[in-house]
């Protein structure tokens, strides 16, 4: 998993170590608690297409699935719009991917769900997947993978964090919790997805001169002012020895040995 | 050029006599810190099961800067005395150099033996901010003004050797760039090629010791909280140069010296200009092996630590071993105990040289990062390779100055002695290393218990070399203290 | 055999052929004759150009095997280590303050199935300690440094089950060396 966890999974998941992280009922889920579980191969019906279990989804190529209900007046809608719009924008790998969103709202129609597809222009898009399921699989899928909704009798609304999670051969990869996905973060769980994997990440605090950031949109690292202060040594000791030797002197300026 | 003009061609009464006091200073200095690492390896062989480890990782730390110290300063004196043939550097630096090491060390043993300030020689951040109550909080305070004086006297020594050789030689020219041209004038001696490289990276290491000490300052004072991996870049950086470039003005002192008794010259040929303008070069990132368990630096980064590491063995251990021995090969050479030091110098440089090449190797350093295999491959380059190309020349030095008979038996007799003292003792170490005994552990936990036979073992070597070494080293400072006797009483 | 007897046997090979070389030129040294420089130069040619071709070969062995994961393997099992003067806390769950340190660091050993990737995720919360993983006998098989502010991901695939001790592998202060954590690699079917 590569880490444009610099700035998305750390400042949702794994908490800064120099600061809280008791988790509350209404948190949005912790990657760190899921991650490289296996995803319950529940079965899915999909708009148009006869049932498939998830695995006929995953098996030649990722998944991403996210959770919505179509009478959303909440989050759901701005999240798959943001979605839809940074995967048109984030390089596409190799193996492409394909996109589930699927209902968590027992009331919702296979035709809801084309209203949906259509409602965010994904209609067309054979790689997007809007489907129903059994409100049973639907628990298993949730409990599997900290994905939590309640009902709220007062605003006539589920209650739920708005979650992108990254599957590859059933096991998941990346659990993205936040209000909207930006083409550099899911252009960094595209890259998990894709085997990029980056061996360490710096944890979010004020730390003043790192030596290297990492980049999520190029999945290198640059340099960081630390990396001047690494150099300084260096040039210091370069420029002394400039200004010892002065090689702008004219020539024979220098002492004939043994010197005067 | 014959041996007997070390004496004779250099050297002002002032400076040589501040030779003999830094050779009685380094020697002295070595002894303490030698019997500082007996204590450790006897510690760690449970032998003082009443004290507590604070007083081990205290003396480790005393140990290995005072190592340090006195073998970079022994060094450097060498290579003033040797300059003086070609350049004029000023005794004062050195004399300033020798009172800053005084009061340095002075506190770093204050904060060490009394403070109880354990932290390593190098200090790393953030440990001397988390006392823990073990040591004072005074301590801290105390072994960073002494480091702060060494670093800043330390560094006008260096800039005043640099100063003297940009006296006479152009920069093109004192790093040989013009025989890199073709040009076969003017001549540049070795000597002044390899110090003029060496003395402008140790002042890079200067500088990043202290930033470190700067950024420590910041951290402390609660203004930034400052990068741990940046603290460590430069605490290498630092640490590595310090003692690679020791390495090095020993080496220049070996292309001074070896020819007197070779009766060949060693000049400055293209190869030797090329390999020591590649070590100005790569020696800045050859420091970079030190952080590969450091997942946090870029994979480009352990590349290029891996390959300037192995390719900073090319030029100056390739060249200079190939040197050394096209040189005495049939030479009709003058076997002393000065030349025999140097030639075994060169050897345990050599070996040491091996096994840092392949601990600098990443595959294998995921297994021997910070194992006794460490101290194992410095301790062969240090105390079988500097320290007696550096002996080799107080050795000499002082001989020529008193001029006493030499015993040939008892010399051979000394270095062998040394030589198994000294061996024996790292053979312990490169075992600990190949059976994962981990480095700087007062005691051993029930894995690494083989760790215990091996320190008990290496303290009856340790017992050997040092009783050698007293020995061997007080006929030495015996005649360095005559030679300065004679100094003074002669101005 | 381990890599570091490996390692052990090539320092042993190379070291003996330097002494011996040394050894050798050094008996030779009496018997005063001028070398002919072009041979020198020669010999000096080719030594160069071993001693890089060997560089060079090595360099090219053994880069390939850098510790640091790469690949699209997904691990079976991630497990949570945070250091902290003076022991390792090791759990399933993510290490973020003292109290769940604590906790870690004194419950019962986490349970990682043999023959199964396994993800250590490796932080500090104070200094600089190293994160060394031995085997059941001993034997140091990995480690990566536990750095304040960083996140460094060991992985690894142990196969023979048993109680794997972690040692500290940077100096941390007066209890460093009774520092420790432990892993407990269990069959795989018991999982």
């Amino acid at each position: 998993m590569t880490s444009a966890r610099i700035a998305a999974c750390l400042a949702a998941g794994l908490a800064s170590l120099w600061g809280q992280s008791e988790v509350s009922p209404n948190q949005p889920p912790n990657e760190d608690l899921y991650l490289y579980h296996s995803v319950p191969d529940i079965a899915v019906q999909p708009v148009g297409k006869p049932a498939t279990p998830l695995s006929g989804l995953w098996r030649d190529r990722p998944l991403l699935i996210t959770m919505v209900f179509t009478r959303c007046a909440g989050v759901c809608y701005p999240f798959l719009r943001s979605l839809r719009a940074a995967t048109e924008l984030a390089a596409k790998p190799p193996s492409g991917y394909r996109v589930l969103v699927l209902s968590f709202d027992s009331r919702d129609t296979v035709s809801d769900m084309k209203a949906a597809a259509s409602g965010i222009g994904a209609g067309a898009d054979e790689d997007w997947i809007f489907a129903t399921a059994a409100e049973e699989s639907v628990r298993r899928l949730a409990e599997a993978t900290g994905f939590w909704f309640r009902w709220d009798g007062e605003k006539r609304q589920f209650d739920h964090p708005a979650v992108l999670l990254a599957v590859k051969n059933g096991r998941l990869v990346r659990l993205f919790a936040g209000g909207r996905i930006t083409a550099e973060s899911l252009g960094s769980v595209l890259r998990d997805l894709d085997g990029g994997f980056v061996p360490s990440y710096p944890l979010a605090d004020k730390t003043s001169f790192r030596c290297f950031q990492y980049n999520a949109a190029t999945g290198g690292y640059s340099l960081d002012w630390g990396a001047l202060l690494l150099v300084l040594p260096g040039t210091i000791a370069f420029l002394a020895a400039l200004l010892t030797f002065r090689p702008w002197r004219r020539r024979g300026a220098r002492a004939p040995f043994p010197a005067a | 050029m014959p041996p007997s003009t070390l004496a004779a061609d250099a050297g002002t009464l002032r400076l040589r006599r501040n030779t003999m006091l830094w050779a009685l200073t380094a020697m002295a200095l070595f002894l303490v810190s030698t019997l500082l690492g007996l204590f450790l390896r006897l510690f760690q062989g449970n032998a003082f099961p009443a004290v507590e480890p604070v007083w081990f990782y205290s003396s480790l730390t005393l140990h290995a800067i005072i190592m340090v110290g006195a073998w970079f300063l022994g060094s450097m004196a060498g290579v003033h005395y040797l300059l003086a043939r070609y350049v004029q550097p000023s005794s004062t630096a050195s004399e300033l150099a020798m009172g800053g090491s005084v009061a340095g060390v002075v506190l770093i043993a204050i904060s060490t033996l009394l403070g109880k300030f354990g932290v390593g020689w190098y200090f790393l951040f953030p440990l001397p901010l988390y006392p823990n109550g073990v040591w004072l909080p005074w301590a801290t305070a105390v072994f960073f003004a002494g480091l702060a004086i060494l670093a800043v006297f330390w560094l006008i020594w260096v800039l005043d050797l640099l100063r003297a050789i940009a006296r006479r030689y152009s920069l093109s020219v004192a790093l040989g760039w013009h025989i890199l041209r073709g040009a076969k004038e003017p001549e540049v001696p070795p000597l002044v090629l390899i110090t003029t490289v060496s003395l402008v990276v140790v002042t890079a290491a200067l500088v990043a010791a202290a930033l470190v000490l700067l950024l420590f300052l910041l951290h402390w004072s609660g203004r930034a909280r400052v990068d741990a991996l940046l603290m460590k870049n430069l605490t290498f950086l630092f640490g590595h140069i310090i003692v690679n470039i020791t390495l090095y003005l020993g080496v220049a002192i070996l292309y001074e010296m070896l020819p007197a008794f070779a009766g060949r010259p060693w000049k400055t040929s293209k190869l030797v200009a090329i390999a020591w303008n590649a070590v100005l070069l790569l020696v800045l990132f050859a420091y970079l092996h030190h952080l590969y368990m450091d997942f946090a630096q870029p994979r480009w980064v352990q590349v290029a630590g891996q390959t300037a590491s192995y390719f900073l063995s090319l030029p100056a251990a390739a060249v200079t071993i190939f040197g050394v021995l096209a040189l005495i090969y049939r030479s009709g050479f003058r076997w002393t105990m000065a030349s025999r030091l140097l030639v075994c110098g060169v050897l345990g440089w050599v070996i040491g040289g091996i096994a840092a090449v392949i601990d600098a190797t990443v595959a294998v350093n995921s297994v021997f990062h910070n194992t006794l295999w460490v101290p194992a491959h410095f301790h062969t380059y240090y105390l079988m390779g500097v320290v007696l190309m550096v002996l080799a020349f107080f050795d000499h030095l002082s001989r020529e100055l008193t001029r006493p008979d030499t015993d040939v038996r008892a010399a051979g007799w000394t270095l062998v002695l040394l030589l198994a003292g000294g061996y024996g003792f790292l053979a312990m170490f490169y075992y600990g290393g190949a059976t994962s005994v981990p480095r700087r552990f007062a005691t051993y936990p029930e894995e690494t218990l083989q760790g215990v036979i091996q320190a008990r073992v290496a303290a009856a070597f340790v017992v050997v070399l040092f009783g050698t070494l007293a020995v061997y080293l007080s006929r030495v400072a015996a005649r360095c203290l005559r030679a300065f006797a004679d100094c003074r009483n002669a101005s | 055999m381990i890599p570091q007897y490996k390692a052990l046997f090539a320092f042993l090979i190379i070291t003996i052929a330097a002494t011996a070389t040394f050894h050798w030129v050094m008996r030779n040294t009496g018997n005063r004759k001028p070398l002919n420089p072009e041979a020198v130069s020669k010999l000096r040619g080719r030594f160069a150009i071993t001693c890089t071709l060997l560089l060079v070969a090595a360099l090219a062995l053994t880069l390939p095997h850098f510790p640091y994961p790469r690949g699209s393997e997904i691990p079976d099992k991630v497990v949570f280590v945070a250091a902290k003067q003076f022991a390792f806390g090791l759990s399933e769950a993510p290490i973020a303050n003292d109290a769940q340190w604590e906790a870690a660091s004194q419950g019962p050993a986490v349970r990682i199935p043999a023959n199964r990737l396994v993800e250590f995720r490796v932080t500090s919360l104070d200094v600089n300690h190293g994160f060394g993983v031995y085997s059941p006998g001993g034997t140091l098989l990995a480690q990566t440094q536990a750095m304040p502010g960083y996140v460094n991901r060991l992985r690894l695939r142990l196969r023979n089950p048993g109680r794997y001790p972690v040692l500290c592998m940077e100096l941390c202060g007066m209890e460093h060396h009774s520092m420790r954590g432990v892993f407990e690699v269990i069959p795989a079917d018991k999982d």
